[in-house]
C-alpha cells in the first residue's frame, strides 16, 4: 500500500452484513445447504461453490440459526446413511463387505467436505452448545445407523470372524479389505472395536485353540507340538501386523500362550520319549529353545522347566558320583562331570538364551550332586595332578587354561574347599619333588586362580612350596659353585629344602645312606648351616628319587630310577652277591613296611626284576634271601623301577586325612568365633552358629556339633561365657 | 509462477489479487477450500470470491497473509493497521479464520 493511498479518508461504515428481515432467510439458506450436502452424497460436488456454502454456514451460526443447521445436518446425513444402509444389506454373500467398505469410504469423504464447509460452525456454534462435533457426530451416526443397525450388525462380526476362521485353515483371504473393515471399526472408537468385534474374536480364537490343542497333543510328540505352537503363535501376530489394532496383539497372543502352552505345559514337560528330559538327554538344543522362549511368554513357565531340568540334573548326577564304577577311576570321575557340566552350559547357552536363572539352577545343582560323594575334593585333586603331571604336554597354552578354569568351576562347587587343599597340597608335593611337573606356568596359574577364589591365606602355603624348590635350586647351584671340583667325580646330589610347615607334614624316619652319600650328604648339610645359621635340616629319604648306572653280570649296562630307599638297598649290592631279609633291613633301617614294598619292586615286578629272591613267591617274608639278578635285560638303556605315584587313597589314608582336616577345622572354627564375638561382644547360640557356617562357607561347611565344642572348649579356656540370666546368651570376655 | 502455486482472490468490487498459495493458507477458511476432497469450484479454478469483502479490506488482508508468514519465520516486525480498518478487518479475519 502507497502512502498516497493511506491518506484516503476512510469513513466508519455501519455493519456491513445485511441485517436479516426476511423471516424465511433461514429456510432459503438452509436449503441451499442441504442441497449441497445431497449433492456431496451423489457425488456432484464439482459444480459447488466452497466460499458460498461457507458464507451461508457463517451467517446462519452469525444470525443464531446454529440450533437449525445442526439438527438440519443430523437430520440430512441419517437420511443418507439410511440409504447407504439399505443398499449394504442388500448385498449378497462376499460383496457384503465391499459394499460395506466402499459406502464407509464415501462417507469419509462426504464428511471431510461437509465439516469443511460447515467449519466455522464447528469453531463457534459447537463448543458454545457443547454438541458433538461435525466429523465425530458423521462417525456416530455411521455407527448408529450402519454398523449397528439389526441386520449388519451380527452379519458384519459373523462374516469377519468367518474370514479369519478361513485364513487359519489356510485359504488365502482378502487382507486389505480386512484391514479396512477393522480399521473402521477402530476410527467408530475403541468401544465399538472392542464390543463389537476384538470381545467376540478373542472368545472364538480361545474355543479354536483349545480343540486345536487337544488334537495336536494327542497325535504329535513334544518337539512336533511345540513347533505348531509356534507357527500359530508367529500366524497371529502377523494377522495383527497386518489388519488387526496393534494393541490386541497382546491379547490373541494371551489367549494363544493359555489355550496351547499355559494349559498343557505340565503335560508337555513330562511328555514320555519327548519330553522336556528326552531333549536334555539327546541335547535337542533347538526343540529345547523353542520349549524356552514358548514357556516364557506364561506365568511359571520357565520355573516348570528350571524345576525339572534341576531334578533331571540332580539325579543323573547323584547316579554318576554314587557310581561305584566311575569312582575307581577319579580322572574319568572328574571328566564325566566337566562333561556333563558342558552339556548343560550348552544348553543354557545356545537354548536358554544365558538365562541367569537357569544358571544359578545349574550350579545349585552342581553343588548338591558334587558333595554328595565325600571323595569328590580328592578326585578333583586327583584330575589336576593327572593333567598336570602328562596330560597337559603338548596341548596349547590357552587349552590349557580351559581346562583349569573348568576345574575351577567343579571346586567353587565344593563345599569342602579345606579337604581340596589339603589332597592339593600332598599332590603338588609329590609332583615337585619327583619333578613330575609338566608346566610351571600351569602350576602357577592355577594357584592364581585358587588365590582370586579363596584369597591369599588359602594359597600361601602352596605358593611356600614353590619358593621352596627356587631357592633349593639356587643352594645347589651355589653347593656346587663351592665344591664342584672336589666333588666332580662321585655321585650328584640334588636337595631340596623344604620349609617345615609349608609341606604335608611326614613322619621323619631316616635310612641308613650308603657312605658315599652320607658323606656327600654331611657335607652339604655344613654347607647349608654355614650360609643359614640357627636352621636344623632333617632328611627325607622316604620321599628322594636317585639314578644308578648299573653293570650286570652279562657286561650289560643300565641306568635305573628308583627310589632313595631301593638306591639304599641296591648299594649294599656292590659289597655283596647275595643278602638276606634281615641283613638289608640291619644294613639300612628302612621301616619294615616300606623295606617290604621296595624290595617288592625291585624283585617281583616282571620285567624290572634287577634283584633275585629266593625262594621265588610273590610276597616279601623276612626269611627271603636276595642277590643280583645276573640274567637282567630291558630292551630300554633307561630303566623305570616302580615308584608310587599319586593314586587314589586306601580306605585307611582316606580316614587318616579326613582327621587331620577335621583336626584342621579345630582352630579356624574358633578363630571364627572369636572373631564374630569380639565385635558382637554378646550373641546367641543360633546366631553364633549361623554367623561362624556363613563366615567358613568358603572354606567347608562347618558342623553345627562341631561349632558347640569349639563353643565350649572357649569358655573353658575363658575366651566366653554363658549368660546368668539367660543360658542361651554368650558373652564374650576380653 | 505457476499457475498451481498461485490463488486469485475477488473482492466485492471485482478486484483480483494474485497471490501464493502458501500465503493465502495462513488463513484456515482459504485452506479448506483449496484441500478438501470432492473439487469445489474454488479448488478447481483457483479462484475464491469473497462478495463481502470490500478491495481495501482484502488488500490489506493479503499483506497480513504474507507479513505473517515473514513473522513465522523469525522476522519479528510491526504489521500496520489504519484505525479506520479495524473493525472490519477483525470481521473478515473472523470469517477467514486467520
Amino acid at each position: 500500500m502507497s502512502s498516497g493511498q493511506k491518506k484516503r479518508n476512510f469513513q466508519i461504515e455501519a455493519f456491513k452484513h445485511k441485517v436479516v428481515v426476511d423471516p424465511k432467510y433461514a429456510e432459503k439458506t438452509w436449503k441451499v445447504l442441504e442441497h449441497a450436502i445431497h449433492e456431496i452424497y451423489n457425488h456432484n460436488a464439482s459444480g459447488l461453490s466452497f466460499e458460498e456454502l461457507y458464507r451461508n454456514a457463517y451467517n446462519m451460526v452469525l444470525h443464531k440459526y446454529g440450533e437449525k443447521l445442526y439438527s438440519g445436518l443430523v437430520s440430512t446425513m441419517t437420511f443418507h446413511l439410511q440409504t447407504m444402509s439399505k443398499s449394504i444389506e442388500a448385498a449378497h454373500g462376499g460383496s457384503f463387505l465391499e459394499e460395506l467398505n466402499s459406502k464407509w469410504s464415501d462417507h469419509n469423504k462426504a464428511l471431510q467436505m461437509i465439516r469443511d464447509i460447515l467449519m466455522y460452525m464447528d469453531r463457534t456454534f459447537i463448543p458454545s452448545t457443547r454438541k458433538t462435533p461435525v466429523h465425530e457426530l458423521g462417525l456416530n451416526l455411521w455407527r448408529d445407523n450402519v454398523v449397528h443397525s439389526d441386520k449388519i450388525q451380527t452379519r458384519l462380526l459373523n462374516t469377519i470372524l468367518e474370514l479369519i476362521l478361513r485364513e487359519r485353515t489356510g485359504e488365502v483371504i482378502n487382507r486389505g479389505l480386512m484391514r479396512n473393515i477393522i480399521k473402521m471399526l477402530m476410527d467408530l472408537g475403541a468401544s465399538v472395536y472392542q464390543e463389537d468385534f476384538e470381545k467376540p474374536f478373542l472368545d472364538v480364537s480361545a474355543d479354536f485353540y483349545r480343540v486345536e490343542s487337544q488334537e495336536f497333543i494327542e497325535c504329535s510328540d513334544c518337539g512336533d507340538y511345540l513347533k505348531k505352537a509356534e507357527r500359530r503363535l508367529n500366524e497371529e501376530i502377523e494377522r495383527v501386523s497386518h489388519y488387526l489394532d496393534v494393541k490386541s496383539e497382546a491379547k490373541i497372543t494371551n489367549v494363544v500362550e493359555k489355550e496351547m502352552i499355559a494349559n498343557h505345559m505340565l503335560g508337555l514337560v513330562h511328555m514320555e520319549n519327548s519330553g522336556l528330559v528326552k531333549m536334555l538327554l539327546d541335547d535337542k538344543f533347538e526343540d529345547l529353545g523353542r520349549m524356552y522362549n514358548l514357556f516364557r511368554r506364561v506365568p511359571n513357565g520357565l520355573s516348570t522347566i528350571r524345576d525339572v531340568m534341576t531334578s533331571h540334573i540332580r539325579d543323573t548326577g547323584k547316579q554318576l558320583v554314587t557310581d561305584p564304577e566311575k569312582s575307581k577311576n577319579p580322572v574319568e570321575f572328574v571328566e564325566c562331570l566337566l562333561e556333563k557340566r558342558d552339556k548343560y552350559d550348552k544348553i543354557i547357552s545356545l537354548a536358554f538364551g544365558n538365562d541367569k536363572t537357569f544358571q544359578n539352577a545349574l550350579n545349585s545343582s552342581f553343588e548338591y550332586f558334587i558333595n554328595l560323594n565325600p571323595r569328590s575334593p580328592e578326585y578333583i585333586s586327583l584330575f589336576v595332578d593327572d593333567k598336570l603331571r602328562k596330560g597337559l604336554k603338548g596341548v596349547k597354552e590357552e587349552d590349557i587354561e580351559l581346562i583349569l578354569d573348568k576345574v575351577m568351576m567343579l571346586f567353587r562347587y565344593l563345599q569342602e574347599k579345606d579337604v581340596f587343599e589339603k589332597y592339593y597340597k600332598q599332590h603338588l608335593a609329590k609332583r615337585l619333588l619327583s619333578g613330575k611337573t609338566v608346566s610351571d606356568d600351569a602350576e602357577r596359574s592355577l594357584i592364581v586362580k585358587l588365590k582370586t577364589e579363596c584369597g591369599y591365606q588359602f594359597t600361601s602355603k602352596l605358593e611356600g612350596m614353590f619358593t621352596d624348590m627356587k631357592t633349593s635350586q639356587d643352594t645347589m647351584q651355589g653347593f656346587y659353585a663351592t665344591y664342584g671340583a672336589e666333588l666332580a667325580n662321585g655321585p650328584t646330589l640334588v636337595v631340596q629344602v623344604l620349609t617345615t610347615g609349608s609341606w604335608p607334614t611326614q613322619s621323619s624316619v631316616t635310612c641308613n645312606l650308603p657312605s658315599e652319600m652320607l658323606a656327600l650328604c654331611e657335607k652339604f648339610r655344613s654347607y647349608y648351616l654355614g650360609t643359614h645359621t640357627g636352621r636344623r635340616l632333617s632328611w627325607q629319604t622316604n620321599m628322594g628319587t636317585a639314578d644308578l648306572r648299573a653293570t650286570f653280570g652279562n657286561g650289560q649296562k643300565y641306568e635305573l630310577n628308583v627310589s632313595t630307599y631301593q638306591m639304599c638297598v641296591l648299594m649294599l649290592f656292590n659289597g655283596a652277591d647275595s643278602l638276606s631279609y634281615r641283613e638289608i633291613e640291619q644294613a639300612t633301617e628302612i621301616p619294615s613296611s616300606d623295606l617290604k614294598r621296595c624290595l617288592q619292586s625291585l624283585a617281583c615286578v616282571k620285567g624290572k626284576n634287577v634283584l633275585r629272591k629266593e625262594p621265588m613267591s610273590k610276597d616279601i617274608v623276612e626269611d627271603d634271601g636276595f642277590s643280583v639278578n645276573d640274567k637282567f635285560t630291558s630292551k630300554l638303556r633307561k630303566v623305570k623301577i616302580g615308584t608310587v605315584v599319586a593314586q587314589k587313597e586306601s580306605e585307611p589314608e582316606k580316614q587318616e586325612t579326613r582327621q587331620r582336616v577335621e583336626e584342621d577345622r579345630k582352630p579356624q572354627i574358633e578363630a571364627a568365633i572369636v572373631r564374630i564375638m569380639k565385635s558382637r561382644r554378646v550373641l546367641d547360640h543360633n546366631n553364633i552358629i549361623a554367623e561362624v557356617t556363613k563366615q567358613l562357607q568358603s572354606r567347608f561347611l562347618a558342623n553345627p556339633g562341631e561349632i558347640k565344642k569349639r563353643i565350649e572348649s572357649l569358655i573353658e579356656r575363658d575366651f566366653l561365657e554363658r549368660d546368668n540370666a539367660d543360658r542361651r546368651l554368650y558373652r564374650y570376655l576380653a | 509462477m505457476k499457475k498451481e502455486d498461485t490463488v486469485m482472490l475477488i473482492s466485492a468490487e471485482g478486484f483480483e489479487f494474485v497471490i501464493d498459495k502458501k500465503a493465502a493458507m495462513v488463513s484456515q477458511t482459504i485452506r479448506n477450500m483449496l484441500t478438501s476432497p470432492g473439487g469445489f469450484s474454488e479448488t478447481e479454478h483457483g479462484k475464491v470470491t469473497f462478495p463481502e469483502i470490500s478491495t481495501t479490506i482484502l488488500e490489506k488482508i493479503c499483506q497480513y497473509f504474507y507479513w505473517s508468514l515473514q513473522y513465522a519465520s523469525g522476522k519479528e516486525t510491526e504489521f500496520h493497521i489504519e484505525p479506520e480498518l479495524t473493525l472490519e478487518l477483525m470481521m473478515a479475519a473472523n470469517y477467514l479464520h486467520t
